[in-house]
């Protein structure tokens, strides 16, 4: 079965950005363009998570900069479960969490869900992706689709 | 037997469908690595897990959250806000701190 790096290469779910005064919102919104491209998702579909991350704070942001942009399981306007892939050449901030801490991405992975099989196998994968920072570091200097193979070649996740 | 054999676990997050997901994941990595058989662990949303906390014995949630289950331990649960909500290693230290792993 495809990695769900693999995945995102062959649907075309990627996409390189500069990042230079780009907000948190318009990268949600860039990000899941890809997935706006063949209809996962409607244009519309990234106002609800920027609505949720203004709600609750950057909890989508983890360590070592990477987001997950994500709402819940069969939100309006999500049509297909995927995952748009972002890197922004420049760390792009989130403001401040509940301890001060100012919460930065440069990769950006934002879901979307409507079948729970799969996206349970996102999840998981992703879950070993975002623990391993040899990784996410190659995929954060990625700049082009076969530099994202390229990374996970050289870095596999152990699970 | 294991401290935690046989308790219910929660984890929750604001959408029940991502960082939950992931905790729930670390939660049984976890378990399965210290032969620990609870009698449920499952996944929800932060609007559903505040009333349905009293229902477990332990409440995991992302620190982003452990506000809104404020006052929540009176009724019961353990709760233990997560930093990391990927890292069965932080699970892991969290859940022997507060006495429930050996």
């Amino acid at each position: 079965m495809a990695t769900v790096l693999q995945t995102i290469v062959e649907k075309k779910h990627y996409r390189f950005i500069d990042g230079e005064g780009v907000s948190w919102q318009d990268a949600v919104r860039l990000s899941a363009e890809s997935l706006v491209a063949d209809g996962s998702v409607d244009e519309d579909y990234y106002k609800q998570i920027v609505a949720c991350i203004e709600k609750y704070g950057p909890y989508v942001v983890f360590e070592h900069n990477v987001a997950m942009p994500h709402t819940q399981e069969n939100a309006t306007g999500a049509h297909k479960t995927g995952i748009g892939f972002m890197v922004s050449k420049k760390l792009i901030s989130f403001g401040k969490d509940e301890d001060g801490e100012e919460k930065t991405a440069n990769l950006f992975f934002t879901l979307s869900s409507t079948n729970p099989d799969e996206h349970m196998n996102n999840i998981m994968q992703l879950s070993a992706i975002f623990m391993n920072d040899a990784l996410l570091d190659a995929l954060a200097a990625a700049e082009t689709p076969e530099d994202i193979l390229e990374a996970e070649k050289n870095y596999p996740c152990e699970e | 037997m294991a401290k935690l054999d046989g308790k219910k676990i929660l984890a929750c997050c604001a959408n029940g469908a991502g960082s939950s997901l992931m905790m729930e994941n670390a939660i049984k990595k976890v378990m399965t690595r210290n032969g620990i058989k609870p009698a449920e662990l499952r996944h929800c949303p932060v609007s559903e897990g505040k009333t349905a906390s009293r229902n477990y014995d332990v409440v995991f949630c992302a620190r982003t959250f452990a506000k809104t289950f404020e006052g929540c331990e009176k009724n019961g649960p353990v709760l233990i806000p997560l930093k990391n909500v990927m890292s069965d290693k932080e699970i892991e230290a969290a859940l022997k701190e507060a006495g429930l792993l050996d």
